[in-house]
């Protein structure tokens, strides 16, 4: 367990390396990402000051919840690259997978280890920077629970969007190319956890419920956090369920994967 | 020594679709697919021993690659069974593969944004390799190799003779007992080819390592291996010594004439035209039915001759034209030895 550790770091140091190389055209490429990705919002936020609200929720509230959101896709984007179908589709179809197994080391670490995007700290900055807007403008009664909560369910969001990478990942050995529909899950989730849930019609609410449980990942601890009321009215502790979905989710996604590589093995497509 | 690896009954079988066209047929494809099962490998006994170093020939889409997937535990045979030094390939993935190497011609282990160096650096962490071990190993096969001058070099930067040459060094870093080679001397010039070589057989002589070598390149196995199997179609024709099938079907000799003038059908008996070109003709005939001063004699009877000069058909020739010819097919299925 320590060695692997010991081995994931050193693969990743790597990718650090050499995406270091010319470090102020990263820099610049770090900032200038940070500012795309920063001007959805802020015309989704000069549109909102026509309305005021949405859901009864003030645009503080709402940036809150956008840029936790934001942050932790960042942060699994950046951690989890290898297993992004646009980077893990070439590397299975070039055969370079097959040299991963041919060496003596877990496979899902060495996928793990093959790919670190260091340029995903725009995303992490955006999301920084959009998160401390949302604090600024709203009140929260802090309580140590919240505060102990607040990096717990970062944390479970991240674990969730790997898990979701990692399924995409496992379809592609079946298929060995992207499937498009996966987008509604990875980036549809990440979206669609970026506003107040409840505003969204029911079916599409069921969706993010009970095929991806997206909703256990955002709009619940936010309504907790927040203090605000839930018109959907769930019981309390779903309110406190982000990291037991986030881990189950992982389990499955795990699952998945490692039936997906024995698959791969038996068809060798 | 016992056989390190025995292969039995081993076949792999695969599906090839055939898709319904245009965007109704993309609908049907989900539900009813058509498809036809192709064997790439099929049903075969074979066993390498200790230290060996065995070719492993055919023509394209034969089932060489299959194999040896197979035995390197990246692909599960559809039935059969391997033994490898102990282990099923496919089976505890981890422990055996710390005891093989692999070198595919068309693709790199090393990685591509790192220096050489680094690297194999790397290496010596995932496969675990003592210091000292790593520092000898690295010491000669630079040398052999002559890894020196690109040791810095990014991965990527390398021409393709010093890459592969890289990935033989990386291939036996960890002392494995067993090398298997995909087409490792594919694209490469003759100087890059004859070092590839001396490396193959030094680390089979000097480190008793079992090799098994795939290649298109038939002058690679005619210097490197005493035993070939030839395979083609997912089945064995011939496992055994190299030298014998040659003297069975590599009887053919070439004779090539220059004429004082251009005639228009200086037929031979017991020899055929294999190229001709205004006053200059070759023929091959087989060794056993006619002497080449036969030949001389009966031309020089009819035709003006300037000059002329007989050679073996080159070994490359020959096993295309065992392949073209299936010539191994014309003995009896199953039947391991060529007969004349």
């Amino acid at each position: 367990m320590r060695r692997s550790l010991k081995l994931l770091l050193r693969l990743l140091r790597i990718q650090v390396r050499s995406q270091l190389q010319y470090p102020a055209s990263f820099i610049l490429e770090v900032l200038s990402s940070a500012l795309t990705l920063g001007f959805f919002f802020l015309t989704f936020a000069l549109t909102f000051t026509r309305f005021n609200q949405i859901g009864r929720w003030t645009l503080g509230e709402v940036a809150f919840v956008w840029g936790i959101t934001e942050f932790s896709f960042g942060i699994m984007d950046m951690l989890f690259n290898g297993f992004d179908y646009d980077a893990f589709g070439p590397m299975v179809r070039r055969g370079h997978f097959d040299q991963l197994l041919l060496r003596p080391v877990n496979i899902t670490l060495q996928v793990l280890g093959s790919r670190l995007v260091l340029r995903r700290l725009g995303k992490i900055l955006e999301g920084v920077v959009i998160f401390g807007f949302g604090l600024s403008q709203i009140e929260i009664t802090w309580t140590l629970a919240k505060v102990l909560y607040l990096p717990i369910l970062s944390l479970s969001q991240v674990i969730f969007f790997g898990s979701l990478f990692i399924i995409g990942a496992t379809t592609t050995y079946w298929t060995m190319e992207r499937l498009e529909i996966l987008n509604i899950f990875t980036y549809g989730s990440s979206e669609i956890m970026s506003y107040p849930m409840h505003i969204f019609p029911r079916a599409l609410r069921m969706v993010f419920t009970f095929v991806v449980p997206a909703i256990f990942l955002s709009y619940y601890p936010a309504v907790f956090i927040l203090s605000k009321p839930d018109p959907l009215n769930a019981p309390k502790f779903v309110y406190f369920s982000a990291p037991l979905i986030a881990c189950a989710f992982l389990f499955l996604a795990l699952r998945f994967w490692r039936f997906g590589v024995r698959n791969y093995k038996s068809t060798g497509s | 020594m016992g056989p390190i690896i025995q292969a039995r009954k081993l076949k792999n079988d695969y599906k090839i679709y055939k898709d319904h066209k245009g965007y109704i047929g993309a609908l049907q494809n989900l539900f009813d697919r058509q498809f036809s099962l192709i064997h790439a490998v099929d049903q075969i006994d074979f066993e390498i021993q200790s230290g060996e170093l065995m070719g492993y020939i055919g023509p394209n889409g034969a089932g060489k690659s299959t194999t040896i997937k197979m035995l390197t535990g990246l692909l599960v045979p559809t039935s059969g069974e391997i033994l490898i030094d102990g282990y099923i390939p496919w089976k505890e993935r981890k422990k055996y593969v710390r005891n093989i190497g692999a070198v595919f011609g068309q693709r790199t282990t090393l990685w591509w944004d790192l220096p050489m160096g680094d690297s194999l650096a790397l290496l010596k962490h995932i496969y675990e390799i003592p210091d000292q071990v790593f520092r000898e190993n690295l010491g000669i096969f630079k040398e052999i190799l002559d890894l020196d001058t690109f040791m810095k070099t990014p991965v990527r930067s390398l021409s393709l003779g010093q890459r592969v040459r890289a990935d033989f060094c990386a291939a036996l870093l960890h002392n494995p007992k067993l090398l298997f080679l995909d087409e490792p001397t594919i694209g490469l010039d003759v100087v890059a080819k004859q070092r590839i070589r001396e490396f193959i057989q030094f680390i089979n002589r000097e480190r008793k390592t079992t090799i098994l070598l795939t290649t298109h390149d038939i002058s690679d196995i005619s210097k490197l291996c005493e035993r070939v199997i030839v395979i083609d179609r997912g089945k064995i024709l011939y496992d055994g010594v190299l030298k014998d099938l040659l003297d069975t079907f590599g009887g053919r000799r070439i004779l090539s004439v220059e004429f004082a003038e251009q005639y228009p059908t200086p037929n031979l008996s017991n020899a055929e035209i294999i190229n001709k070109n205004g006053n200059k003709v070759t023929y091959s005939f087989m060794r056993q039915s006619v002497t080449a001063s036969k030949l001389i004699h009966d031309l020089s009877e009819k035709y003006r001759i300037i000059d002329l000069e007989v050679h073996d058909q080159p070994i490359e020739d020959t096993i295309r034209e065992i392949y073209e010819k299936q010539l191994l097919y014309n003995n009896n299925d199953g039947k391991k030895n060529p007969s004349s």
